[in-house]
């Protein structure tokens, strides 16, 4: 009971966009699909939609073929935002679910309840163009659930979102998956991954090189990690003295350090004391994610693959 | 596509939603009233040719196999056209004899004159008028030369009669006929109807044309705006490219069709007054014949089918050529080849409108980009046989249908393309093999 993508090939001109992308993404589960921006996320995610056609490999849903499936089972909230400008927010959500097969007044019924629950009621009556980007996103966010769809495709949901709108759709998220909903999203915050998904796929130049539960993954990379915070001393100089220990990330607060396998991660801790150092936090952990992903990939996943602007042509973006 | 979406009801959704946004919107409440005087300005045209033509002068070459005949006719018609003439204005009418019915022809082709009488006394003494009534001469005009030619009659007559002859008055015979020819389905029609036809034709052809390139604009504009605003993302996850194109076609077809009505009311209700209206401004000898007598309802049919067929072929168009550019400002560019085309089919048809029917403007009215216009103009003028419009009718709905796939794959290829524009390489792929 999963969306399987099976050996996704795509080609644009001389771009391979998708070369033999696979992954696994369990039934009402989140699932974080990662990758840097030209790797193929949006190219996979148009393809299960049926908006492109792959050259070759297949998709399916539940052991079905997803050309056999029907559109509204799929959501899908694209990376590129944007609504009818001059018409109410509450038309649109009519019109968006009418398309997928929902009656005007169930539409209109549930698209005020949505409102209401993202704490925007007055904006039902709202043309489009009179909200910020944010509110604007979140608009869009309803009109792709709102024919409750099995498989949510979210291509970069929390882009452009303050803090406050990225608890309200992470909140959403959960209740989603609460209820069955399999929820696809592609994103670069890490962060969102590691706090709300069970399992990811990570991409690069079309293929995937890493999937599985995010637990299996941290294992198998064999590393530990040490989160430490020392009072007065971020640069933590005597680091460099222990053998098999690599500064990850060296912030004011907490520092990220990496162990390699065979390591005591207390010799760290033993050091600071030795060095006379104050210590406030000292965490062994997993490797994070972003770490991980780095590992693979070779790079942050917020980095370009390609010179490519945004608004540039790339069906691969 | 990989999904075999039915086109319904998605393509009625989306046709409400183009149709609801455009008949709302100020520009179209703006267009409409511009438009719709306008169409009241054409429909008074006549009245405006009207005021122009008194003081012009109507040119008519006579003929008579009787020269004596010939002559009075000249002399007595001349007199009795120019009676009204003020001093020193031009004459109205310049009669002149021309050695031959053929000759009297010819001076029509060559625009030496703009009619022809000619004059023949029978066996039984009645003088048998035939008058070639040229495109340029005026519904009034023609009324008072058919009036002049009784006069001719009546002082033969008593010019006889003072020669001692005795046989009753026997009254003249007016066979009016169009000089170019004109026919519905053979048969020769009258000048004035002629007249209207024309008048007719030009309203029709004005009105298709802004009909299949405004109209058609709007929807690769509508195509354009949806990319602009990134609303396509959403909209092409939710319904198939076919539903789209279709949708938007038939709901931007239906403002026009509202536009289009409203347009025309007034143009109607003005037509249907214009004899009054030149009656009024110009005396009671001033009134012109009503361009709606040649509004047969066949017409009206052919051109409410020309109507369907023209903007559903050139807004499939106009769609799949706005899905292949990101700004607004890039679509007159992207539409103009198209714009051209129909153009192209607009001179093609007021070349129709004036009565000449060369081989090129028959095979124009075949080519279905063209045949909404020159077609619909012949049909106006009355020059086309019944085969003619089947095989007409049966080129363009073909082509409508062919269309509809090619822009749909165009569309389903463009619509997600940003930046640069594809090539025509990669246009004809994405045709071939849709994505």
């Amino acid at each position: 009971m999963s969306l399987v993508l099976d050996g996704l090939s795509k080609r644009f001109g001389r771009v391979l966009a998708l070369d033999g992308l696979s992954f696994e993404a369990p039934r009402g589960q989140i699932f974080g699909f990662l990758g840097a921006n030209g790797a193929g996320k949006t190219t996979a995610m148009r393809i299960i939609l049926g908006v492109l056609r792959a050259d070759s490999g297949t998709i399916s849903w539940n052991g079905v073929v997803h050309d056999g499936l029907p559109r509204r089972t799929w959501g899908y909230l694209p990376e590129e935002r944007g609504l009818y400008p001059r018409m109410t927010i509450l038309d649109q959500l009519v019109y968006f679910a009418g398309l997928y097969g929902v009656p005007r007044d169930q539409a209109a019924r549930e698209g005020r309840a949505w409102l209401a629950r993202f704490r925007v009621p007055d904006f039902a009556d709202r043309r489009a163009d009179e909200l910020s980007k944010g509110n604007q996103q979140k608009v869009q966010f309803l009109a792709a659930v709102l024919h409750d769809p099995d498989v949510l495709l979210m291509d970069e949901p929390f882009t452009g979102l303050d803090p406050v709108n990225v608890a309200l759709l992470r909140e959403a998220f959960l209740e989603l998956r609460d209820r069955g909903k399999t929820i696809i999203f592609s994103t670069h915050q890490m962060d969102a991954v590691e706090a709300m998904c069970e399992s990811v796929a990570i991409t690069d130049r079309g293929r995937v090189v890493v999937s599985g539960s995010i637990r299996d993954i941290k294992r198998a990379a064999g590393r530990r990690m040490v989160k430490l915070s020392v009072e007065g001393d971020h640069r933590l100089e005597w680091l460099s003295d222990i053998p098999g220990v690599r500064m990850i990330r060296r912030a004011i607060d907490r520092s990220e350090i990496e162990v390699d396998p065979g390591i005591d991660p207390d010799v760290i801790l033993a050091a600071a004391i030795g060095h006379g150092a104050r210590v406030t936090h000292f965490e062994i952990a997993d490797p994070s994610l972003e770490q991980i992903f780095i590992d693979h990939v070779g790079r942050p996943p917020d980095e370009d693959l390609t010179l490519a602007s945004a608004d540039a042509e790339d069906p691969a973006a | 596509m990989s999904r075999a979406d039915p086109l319904l009801p998605n393509a009625l959704i989306v046709a409400r939603r183009e149709y609801v946004d455009r008949v709302r919107s100020r520009m179209f409440h703006a267009s409409t009233i511009v438009l719709a005087a306008l169409s009241v300005l054409v429909a008074f045209a006549p009245i405006f040719t009207k005021a122009v033509d008194r003081g012009t002068t109507t040119h008519l070459a006579v003929f008579s196999s009787d020269a004596g005949l010939a002559d009075t006719t000249t002399a007595n018609l001349g007199t009795f056209l120019n009676s009204q003439r003020t001093p020193g204005q031009a004459p109205l009418y310049a009669l002149g004899r021309v050695p031959s019915a053929e000759a009297a022809q010819s001076a029509i082709d060559l625009g030496l004159a703009d009619g022809a009488l000619l004059v023949e006394r029978s066996a039984g003494g009645r003088i048998d008028f035939k008058f070639y009534t040229g495109e340029s001469i005026a519904a009034d005009r023609q009324q008072l030369i058919s009036v002049g030619t009784f006069l001719v009659a009546v002082l033969d007559y008593t010019t006889a009669n003072r020669a001692g002859l005795t046989q009753p008055f026997l009254f003249p015979s007016l066979d009016m006929v169009a000089a170019a020819g004109p026919s519905a389905g053979g048969a020769p029609i009258s000048g004035s109807e002629f007249a209207g036809r024309r008048i007719l034709g030009i309203v029709f052809v004005v009105l298709i044309f802004i009909i299949l390139v405004i109209y058609g604009m709007w929807v690769a504009a509508g195509v354009v705006a949806e990319k602009t605003s990134r609303v396509m993302e959403l909209i092409i996850s939710a319904a198939s490219p076919r539903q789209l194109v279709i949708g938007k076609v038939l709901g931007i077809g239906g403002a026009g069709v509202t536009q289009y009505v409203c347009v025309l009311i007034p143009a109607l209700l003005a037509l249907g007054v214009e004899e009054q209206v030149s009656t009024l401004l110009f005396g009671p000898g001033g009134s012109i014949a009503p361009s709606l007598v040649a509004l047969a309802p066949p017409l009206l049919l052919a051109y409410g089918a020309f109507f369907v067929l023209g903007f559903c072929l050139y807004a499939l168009i106009y769609a799949a050529a706005g899905s292949l550019v990101s700004r607004a400002e890039d679509l007159q560019v992207m539409a103009l080849p198209l714009s051209l085309i129909a153009i192209a089919g607009y001179l093609f048809a007021v070349v129709a409108l004036s009565g000449g029917t060369t081989g090129f403007i028959r095979i124009a009215s075949y080519v279905p980009f063209w045949s909404p216009f020159v077609m619909l103009t012949r049909l106006t003028v009355g020059r086309v046989e019944p085969w003619e419009l089947v095989l007409c009718f049966a080129i363009l709905v073909v082509t409508i249908a062919i269309t509809v796939v090619i822009a749909a794959r165009v569309y389903a290829a463009g619509v997600l393309l940003y930046g640069q524009r594809p090539g025509l390489q990669a246009i004809v792929e994405a045709v071939r093999h849709p994505a």
